[in-house]
């Protein structure tokens, strides 16, 4: 029963192993040609608020994937859009004084008569702003979810259909309502939610909070492992040594106990931190431990059987894109509070960034599998790749290619180890 | 029955049906601005590289909605490349075998991975699209290059010259129509192909019939003849009254003939239509279904270093940010002529018809002073309708299948 081997940890755990690899070598190699720290706290505070979307539009592709490989192309433009509409409704702007601000017309001594603006337009208060781009994500993602799962368009298709108007759509609505094309100077009770820290210290001051919530975390593996552990005894499964579980735990506690004290020297838990835990928790959840998760990875695995065993394949495909649109939405106000601003720029290239972090992390490009974990371990990755080459002062261009050679290499990997599996059987 | 067959007629036909309704519609806008011979030739000189794409984009559809998403970074690279070697004062026919060969190499690239590791087709040219941008900017280092290679912009049509010179000229009286001179030879060609194209159509209905197949009644060939007859005529016209026939046309025309040829006549056009539309059974029967995919990704390769060649020829230039967005230029081009998203169907005439419309509708909306987002938001609403229509047709006839079926088994129901 106890067919535990070294190997197939290893080979399981290959990204992440390579994860470190990359990580300590581009530590070494910002030490070497540029003198920076990688380790500094405020570099590691940044990887995290820089990648935050990714986290946060992985876990939404990741949930699109699993249906059977399928993807939404137009995350980075909804992103855009929907920044540019929190903007348009919580900064005094052109568009929204044209809209709503009260106009008097007076007459000039020459004759002629023009609008004046006597009473600028009020901007929403921040949770009517939420309540408005929380709106728009879900109309966009049930109109989505309709085209792909009742029409049965296909995903690329429609989402490449979004990509194109939602940028142009997003685009035009800064240019009216602003002359740089830019809303900028977000009320800070909006952009407080999405960034800064909780709780902060000076830099360089031990944050408390911070520490407990690295404790909470440790706390939580060892109760996790452990408690997994018992019930596989439990139910009979086949389960790794003793010395491997501790050895684990050790690793991982480790790991989180020294990212807790970095950030705690950095002023604290950053904000987004706990947005993207919130996410990532709430859809580990949902894909490993209920009903509606594993029916994500069936419809995935085998369309014609899962809907012959009585599952509403439809509706699974319409939740994925859904839900995929709702978590952009997320992200488009953590993107845009990072900035304080929207401009026609933002999100682009980010539906490469979230498939990406979904491929290096292990998700099947064909659908069916899949984990959380591994959408974070490839994010990671790829952020950490992104970041450790601007330090060490890479060009852009180069990043690009290499950004996509990783692509290219997981899936092949994927692709390699799964054909390995056939020969076996 | 008779109802029936208008309806039919109105099907198969919608799309260019569409394309005239669109036409007049911006003519109307535009206070006739759109049906200027000069703008009628920039229709064709700048839509030059959505139908040398699509037609390459139409190859990978066919195998079963694939699609290559690198093509705008591919037209960028390759045209890169053209733009430094001429640069370089090196002759410009090694430039433009540089930049096919630089297209083939793309393709291959692409074939290999999609075709025999099974890397799926939108995450290979996604990596490319990434990868090739940042190659050509790495090439490029950033610069824009011009160019002034006189003999290169003459062939592939760029700048002020870049029509085909009036050979006829000096024969006979001068052509005058409508207020201006006409150029004798784009009026002989245009009369040439039209009187062409009905011959070719009258000898396949005859040999058809010969042949024992089904052919549409004579009356509707005679309808649809003499309307595409006089289209030829009336766009040759219209071209005679600018400066003739862009060269570029030529090239297009040259692109769309092989093309068009490659998919009906020849062994490797059946079988991609085979693997689209059911690609195990074509495996079974003996068909190399991996050679297949192989090639449609090569070719597609090819053609976007074509059109790199004629974008830069065209643009008289090059820069890093060139054909960003060409993909979804190509895509929505095949989708708007009939090509099926789920492979199998389609054709070089709907590319024909769809980069058309396409065009039209992106200047229609230049002319009209539509703000450039706007444009960007009628592109994809234009695609996604495209698309609806398509697979609403085929769940029609699937479901008009399902009910002869289900009829035919009633009927054998009966008489056991």
């Amino acid at each position: 029963m106890n067919d535990f081997s070294m190997k197939d940890v290893l080979k399981k755990n290959i990204m992440t192993i390579a994860l470190f690899v990359v990580y300590f070598l581009f530590v070494f190699l910002a030490l070497i040609f540029k003198g920076t720290n990688m380790l500094d706290p405020s570099n590691v505070a940044s990887l995290i608020e820089q990648n935050a979307y990714v986290f946060i539009l992985g876990t939404g592709m990741l949930m699109c994937m699993l249906t059977g490989g399928n993807i939404d192309l137009s995350v980075g433009s909804v992103v855009c859009f929907a920044g540019a509409v929190v903007g348009l409704f919580s900064v005094e702007n052109q568009l929204l004084n044209e809209w709503f601000g009260k106009w008097e017309e007076q007459i000039l001594e020459n004759g002629d008569t023009v609008r004046v603006l006597i009473e600028p337009a009020k901007p929403l208060s921040t949770p009517m702003v939420l309540l408005v781009a929380f709106g728009i994500g879900i109309l966009y993602g049930a109109v989505l979810g309709f085209l792909i799962a009742y029409v049965r368009i296909p995903p690329w298709i429609a989402t490449l259909a979004g990509y194109l108007s939602f940028r142009g759509l997003g685009t035009q609505v800064l240019a009216k309502a602003s002359a740089t094309n830019a809303i900028s100077n977000f009320p800070t009770s909006l952009t407080g939610i999405f960034t800064g820290k909780l709780f902060p210290t000076p830099w360089g001051v031990a944050n408390v909070p911070c520490i407990m919530l690295g404790v909470a975390g440790v706390a939580a593996i060892v109760l996790i492992n452990v408690l997994g552990r018992i019930s596989r005894v439990k139910k009979g499964y086949s389960t790794e040594p003793v010395w491997f579980l501790i050895i684990k735990c050790v690793l991982l506690s480790g790991l989180v106990m020294a990212i807790a004290t970095l950030l705690s020297l950095d002023g604290g838990i950053p904000k987004v931190l706990l947005w993207i835990l919130g996410v990532l928790i709430i859809y580990g959840i949902i894909t490993e431990k209920t009903t509606i998760g594993r029916h994500f990875m069936t419809v995935g695995g085998n369309a014609e059987a899962t809907r012959l065993s009585g599952i509403n394949n439809k509706l699974i495909l319409f939740a994925a894109y859904l839900n995929m649109s709702i978590l952009t939405v997320i992200a488009s106000l953590v993107v845009a509070a990072r900035f304080g601003s929207a401009n026609s720029y933002a999100g682009q290239e980010f539906e490469l960034d979230a498939i990406a972090a979904c491929i290096v992390g292990g998700v099947s490009a064909y659908g069916g599998s899949g984990t959380v974990i591994g959408m974070v371990v490839g994010a990671a990755l790829i952020g950490v790749i992104n970041q450790g080459m601007s330090l060490v002062g890479v060009d852009q261009d180069w990043i690009k290619i290499v950004k996509g050679l990783v692509i290219l290499a997981a899936v092949v990997f994927e692709i390699m180890s799964k054909k390995g599996k056939g020969v076996k059987k | 029955m008779e109802g029936n067959s208008v309806v039919k007629f109105l099907r198969k036909y919608m799309m260019l049906i569409a394309m005239v309704i669109v036409m007049i519609a911006f003519s109307f806008i535009t206070n006739g601005k759109t049906l200027l011979p000069m703008n009628i030739t920039n229709l064709i000189s700048q839509n030059a590289y959505v139908y040398v794409l699509g037609t390459g984009m139409l190859l990978c559809i066919l195998t079963g909605g694939n699609i290559d998403l690198s093509v705008g970074s591919v037209v960028c690279l390759a045209g890169g490349v053209g733009a430094i070697i001429m640069d370089k004062n090196i002759p410009w026919p090694i430039a433009v075998v540089a930049m096919l060969v630089m297209g083939l190499l793309v393709g291959l690239w692409h074939g290999f991975w999609i075709a025999y590791v099974k890397v799926p087709p939108f995450i290979a040219t996604l990596v490319g699209m990434l990868a090739f941008r940042g190659l050509a900017n790495i090439i490029m280092q950033g610069y824009a290059y011009g160019i002034d290679n006189k003999g290169f912009l003459d062939v592939f049509g760029g700048g002020a010259t870049c029509y085909v010179p009036d050979f006829l000229a000096k024969v006979g009286p001068d052509l005058e129509f409508g207020g201006y001179t006409l150029n004798k030879t784009c009026m002989i060609f245009a009369v040439l192909a039209a009187v062409g194209y009905v011959i070719f159509t009258f000898y396949n209905r005859t040999r058809l019939i010969a042949k024992g197949y089904k052919v549409d009644s004579l009356a509707a060939v005679i309808i649809k003849s003499v309307l595409i007859f006089a289209v030829i005529i009336w766009f040759g016209y219209k071209l005679a009254c600018y400066n003739g026939i862009p060269t570029v046309l030529l090239w297009i025309a040259l692109v769309l003939g092989i093309f068009a040829y490659i998919t009906t006549k020849t062994t490797l056009g059946r079988n991609l239509y085979a693997v689209g539309g059911n690609e195990k059974a074509t495996r079974l029967s003996g068909i190399d279904t991996r050679k297949v995919m192989f090639s449609a990704y090569t070719l597609m390769g090819v053609l976007s270093g074509f059109a790199g060649i004629l974008n830069i020829a065209r643009l008289a230039g090059s820069t890093p940010t060139y054909g960003v967005g060409y993909e979804m230029d190509a895509i929505a081009a095949c989708f708007i002529g009939g090509a099926s998203a789920y492979g199998g169907t389609g054709s070089v005439g709907g590319v024909i018809i769809g980069a058309t419309l396409c065009g039209i509708i992106n200047q229609g909306m230049i002319i009209a002073d539509t703000p450039v987002n706007y444009q960007k938001v009628v592109k994809g609403l234009v695609l996604i309708i495209a698309v609806l229509f398509d697979v609403i047709m085929q769940m029609r006839r699937k479901g008009a299948k399902k009910k002869t079926e289900a009829a035919n088994a009633e009927k054998g129901g009966a008489k056991a």
